[in-house]
């Protein structure tokens, strides 16, 4: 019941009319770049992260989520109307969605898409209610060793299970802690990389890169491709959104596997990307005519919509909790965090109990105003794609560059942005996944100087990391995780050999 | 060294009391916003003091342009130091100033030199507290040093990065007592705080601003104050302590005192006009309301020190912080 | 691009879409070797400087170079392995990184936002972005010239207006706002 007062609490510190203005209105920006091409979720987020610089840490994560949600609501009006996948994760949307549309079922295909959103976001965030009261007296018992072998866990997750070549998940990963280290080490008082270059001093920040990996190789990597579209319009009435609510019951275990298996997967660092596909392969494993599954079955939207969202909300758990995105936009969220003076991990459940529940109630209230918004302007949001590419990708430049600058108030950002979307141009072109950089180059320092904090207070024993059972499980689990393929090929090999015999 | 230590609080106090006869209203003023440079990350105690800076100055209405806070806590603060090296002449941006001004360039060879800057006014000096969890038997400092000196492997001291105010007060602890820390910099007092909480360390020299809410919240104690004398302000924070009641250290027989300047400076090549402009204004800012009940809340010690008195202590400050850093063993060479 | 619309469709067609069969400038291969070679220097540029830092384990813990001094040898290893197997050209079919024509629209887009980044250095953000916003409309997507102007102009102004006058950040600014005083 603890978990229920504090929710009334975070509601408390939401109902004020500058709350609800800057909700409403993040909600709507978030739409906007959930629908334009070239951004999306986490570049949208990023790019818009400087407005919330001068608010009060409240107001601000109240906003970027609500933006967050809009993104994701807008990401599946391209998918559905277009059959172009705004996001990784929507594209099992367009299996289905985008035939309902052929078929002139566009209005069911979005209330479907946008109510299975809204379950999915809701499990979790009912979910997150539950579990996040249980963290805050869990919290006071990480220290500098048991912080580092989470660290430690979330870097061996990616090398261990990345589908990419492992040399350049390698490459892509040390290049990032390297970036990480540059400036003024904490833990010595030492200037490290600088090369007597006053700008780095205060190193490469994780936004600055971000926007120029995402923001500005996008746009280099849209313009490369065809700019042609070709869609439905839609527009959605009372009787449509009714016809589909009254369909629910009958998909509620589709539903309800999809928002499980979004809530695993988004706790664990596995993905939205990886929820949705598997929400939709279950959904047809499971179906008694599998044949249909792809020809505009309404099923075919619920379930992968549901699986995305809920495991997009949960990822927040883990990046709230412990410091750990679990997706690329709870990563910027966290670099948002820092931005704010708040501290991401278990102590923020202790230090700034308002926050954290004001953001959970947001969460809430967010996904409703969303689904209202998001049903009743469908038709305008949809016109925003005949906006010519020539006039919003100078926009969106411009945008990327407010960003970036307004990080440190300093020119030099801008051209580091400018680095970085050649970077990420390059990168995506030859195959070196992006993921592992920005982690490392978020986690980087807060690892290292977890691990040192550990060592000084050991004594330089490193026994410290197996001195209690919570530390020593994680860092088991860790190594155990980084050599996954290895083992999982040796246990394969030895039940081939059983199996021969 | 306590002796220099001794010297600068005496001086302090000494000047605290005599104001200089106000200037008439100059006749320069700000054409544009007024951007104050925070040599910290946000939340911390310098950014806390110039929001309120910032409201105050709005609300008692002292200045007619807007005043912007500008975070430039990179690299410890280093950031914020080359940003006012690099705008010479530039009189809308004033930077919030703490001790980082003498000690950064001595440990991390940042060419930086206090001396480039033009130098307003001290509007407040921050003081130390040695603190320790609750939860440990030792209530006082004598117990605490017994056994700190006798713990092996030895006691955690947290505190904010390396090589700076707390390391430095850290070291002499161990050279006036004879027992080992191992010191543990972290990112913030906000940090060093929580962690004092949870007992991943012992103990922590914390500003008063930055472990307030434990304090309130009964999770640590205060065991003495790094002051020659207490801390004036008597009314109770906790339910059982006001911040007179933390005795001082040297009454506790632990003879080490440490206070921590914040003064406000203007880029270098500004005009003397200019400089009155914002003596006159920090004049007036310090009279307000909202700035003693900032100061009594935070527990700062209240001074006010322009022109010559200013370059005088900024040059004793200058060479005591020097020497401390010196006998720690942090100057980089 | 021309854009027709009716109740149910919406099109947006693009004329200048790059043709299918452009020859290629360079290959994959190519590029990534490349990519790795740099990365390869950089990682013994740092090498270099953290070994001068301290890299040695000290009787507390690692020293400031340690760490980074370690990640530029895994960095330079890992380079000097993908450029062994990129080399003996493993990793399946070798496609072209970038054709002649898909170049020449990235560069369409590259250098304009180089000059605005330029541009925001000497004049501002608010004037480089009107500037940028309507060279690009009017010289890339050829849009009408006083459409472009328009736009331009009422973008500026929003962006002036959220950021200057309502969120209070500071923007790089040149000779113009100073004319009005900002």
């Amino acid at each position: 019941m603890e978990a229920l007062g504090l929710l009334l609490h975070g509601f408390g510190v939401l109902l004020t009319w500058k709350t609800m203005t800057l909700m409403m209105v993040g909600l709507i920006l978030g739409i906007f770049v959930g629908v334009l091409p070239g951004l999306g979720g986490p570049n949208g987020v990023a790019i818009l992260l400087p407005l919330t610089f001068t608010m009060d840490p409240t107001s601000a994560i109240v906003m970027l989520s609500c933006i967050y949600w809009g993104a994701l609501f807008g990401g599946a009006i391209t998918s559905i109307l277009f059959n172009i996948p705004g996001e990784a994760w929507s594209v099992a949307t367009t299996f289905d969605g985008y035939p309902m549309a052929q078929q002139g079922k566009a209005a069911e295909a979005l209330t479907a898409a946008f109510t299975s959103s809204f379950i999915g976001s809701f499990a979790a965030v009912v979910l997150i209610t539950f579990l996040a009261p249980g963290i805050a007296s869990f919290a006071l018992r990480f220290g500098p060793p048991e912080f580092f072998a989470v660290y430690l866990l979330t870097f061996c997750s990616f090398v261990g299970l990345g589908r990419e070549a492992k040399h350049k998940t390698v490459i892509s990963m040390s290049f990032g802690l390297l970036l990480a280290g540059v400036g003024l080490d904490t833990v010595s008082g030492q200037l490290r990389m600088t090369f007597g270059w006053s700008e780095l001093y205060r190193g490469v920040n994780f936004l600055v890169a971000v926007i120029g990996l995402f923001g500005i190789s996008e746009i280099l990597l849209t313009m490369e491709e065809r700019l042609a579209l070709r869609g439905h319009s839609a527009r959605i009435s009372l009787r449509v959104v009714w016809q589909v609510w009254k369909s629910l019951p009958r998909y509620w275990v589709t539903l309800l596997r999809s928002a499980a298996i979004g809530c695993w997967l988004g706790i664990t660092p596995g993905g939205a990307i990886a929820a949705s596909f598997m929400g939709y392969n279950l959904a047809k494993r499971f179906a008694k005519d599998k044949e249909s599954f792809g020809k505009g079955r309404i099923e075919g939207v619920f379930a992968p919509e549901t699986a995305a969202h809920a495991s997009g909300t949960a990822a927040l758990l883990p990046m709230l909790a412990l410091g750990i995105p679990g997706s690329g936009t709870a990563a910027i969220l966290l670099g948002g965090l820092m931005v704010w003076g708040l501290n991401p991990g278990p102590l923020l459940f202790v230090e700034h109990k308002s926050f954290v529940w004001g953001l959970i109630a947001s969460m809430y209230l967010g996904n409703v105003v969303g689904l209202v918004i998001v049903l009743t302007t469908v038709p305008f949001f949809a016109a925003i794609l005949r906006v010519p590419f020539s006039a919003v990708a100078p926009m969106i430049v411009v945008s990327c560059a407010v960003g970036a600058y307004a990080i440190h108030n300093a020119m030099f950002d801008i051209w580091l942005m400018l680095v970085f979307g050649v970077v990420g141009y390059v990168f995506k072109k030859i195959g070196i996944p992006l993921a592992p950089f920005t982690l490392a180059l978020v986690l980087g320092n807060r690892a290292e100087d977890a691990f040192r904090l550990s060592m000084i207070g050991a004594g330089g024993d490193l026994g410290v990391f197996w001195s209690n059972g919570l530390v020593g499980s994680i860092t088991t689990l860790a190594i155990v995780l980084s050599f996954w393929p290895l083992i999982s090929g040796g246990v394969d090999r030895i039940t081939r050999v059983f199996s021969r015999a | 060294m306590p002796n220099g230590l001794r010297e600068l609080g005496l001086l302090a106090s000494a000047l605290a009391g005599c104001a200089l006869a106000a200037p008439a209203a100059s006749a320069w003023e700000p054409n544009k916003s007024v951007e104050i440079v925070v040599a910290a990350g946000a939340g911390g105690a310098s950014d806390q003091m110039a929001r309120m800076m910032q409201a105050a100055i709005q609300k008692n209405n002292l200045m007619k342009q807007p005043m912007v806070v500008s975070l430039k806590g990179g690299a410890s603060g280093a950031e914020a130091l080359m940003y006012m090296k690099s705008n010479d002449g530039d009189a809308h941006k004033v930077l919030i100033a703490y001790s980082l001004i003498y000690m950064l360039p001595l440990s991390a060879k940042i060419p930086f030199n206090w001396r480039e800057l033009t130098p307003v006014s001290v509007i407040a000096l921050d003081q130390f507290v040695l603190w320790n969890n609750t939860t440990l038997p030792h209530k006082t400092v004598k117990e605490f040093v017994a056994a700190a000196k006798a713990a092996n492997p030895p006691f955690k001291m947290g505190g904010t990065g390396s090589k700076r105010e707390d390391h430095v007060l850290t070291v002499f602890m161990e050279k006036l007592t004879g027992a080992k820390f191992a010191y543990l910099p972290y990112r913030s007092g906000g940090e060093a705080a929580t962690q004092l909480v949870g007992n991943h360390t012992a103990s922590n020299v914390n500003n008063p601003s930055e472990n307030l809410e434990v304090w309130r919240a009964g999770q640590v104690r205060a065991l003495c104050v790094f002051d020659k004398e207490r801390i004036e302000y008597k009314t109770k924070v906790t339910d059982t302590q006001s911040w007179n009641d933390i005795p001082t250290c040297r009454e506790e027989g632990l003879d080490v005192q440490y206070l921590m300047l914040r003064a406000m400076f203007l880029p270098g090549k500004v005009t003397p006009d200019q400089t009155a402009f914002y003596i006159d204004l920090f004049r007036k800012l310090v009279q307000t309301g909202d700035f003693k009940d900032y100061m009594e809340k935070q527990a700062l010690k209240p001074v006010f020190l322009t022109g010559a008195d200013m370059v005088k202590f900024l040059e004793v400050d200058d060479k005591l912080n020097k020497d401390l850093m010196a006998e720690a063993g942090f100057v980089a060479n | 691009m021309t854009v027709s619309n009716s109740e149910t469709e919406i099109i947006v067609e693009d004329p200048s879409a790059p043709p299918a069969h452009s020859p290629a400038v360079t290959h994959t291969r190519i590029v990534d070797i490349v990519v790795s070679l740099l990365l390869l220097a950089l990682a013994l540029v740092m090498a270099f400087d953290n070994w001068r830092t301290g890299n040695s384990w000290d009787f507390a813990g690692p020293q400031a170079g340690y760490f980074p001094f370690y990640l530029s040898i895994i960095l330079a290893g890992a380079c000097i392995y993908g450029i062994v197997a990129a080399g003996r050209g493993r990793g399946g079919a070798d496609k072209p990184f970038v054709t002649r024509d898909q170049l020449r629209r990235v560069m369409q887009v590259f250098v304009p936002t180089l000059a605005f980044c330029l541009l925001t250095q000497w004049l501002g953000l608010y004037v480089a972005s009107f500037l940028l916003v309507a060279g690009f409309m009017w010289k890339i997507g050829r849009i009408a010239l006083w459409k472009s102007l328009l736009t331009s102009v009422l973008f500026a102004f929003i962006m002036f207006a959220t950021f200057d006058l309502a969120f209070d950040l500071i923007m790089p600014k040149g000779p113009l706002e100073a004319l009005f005083g900002r």
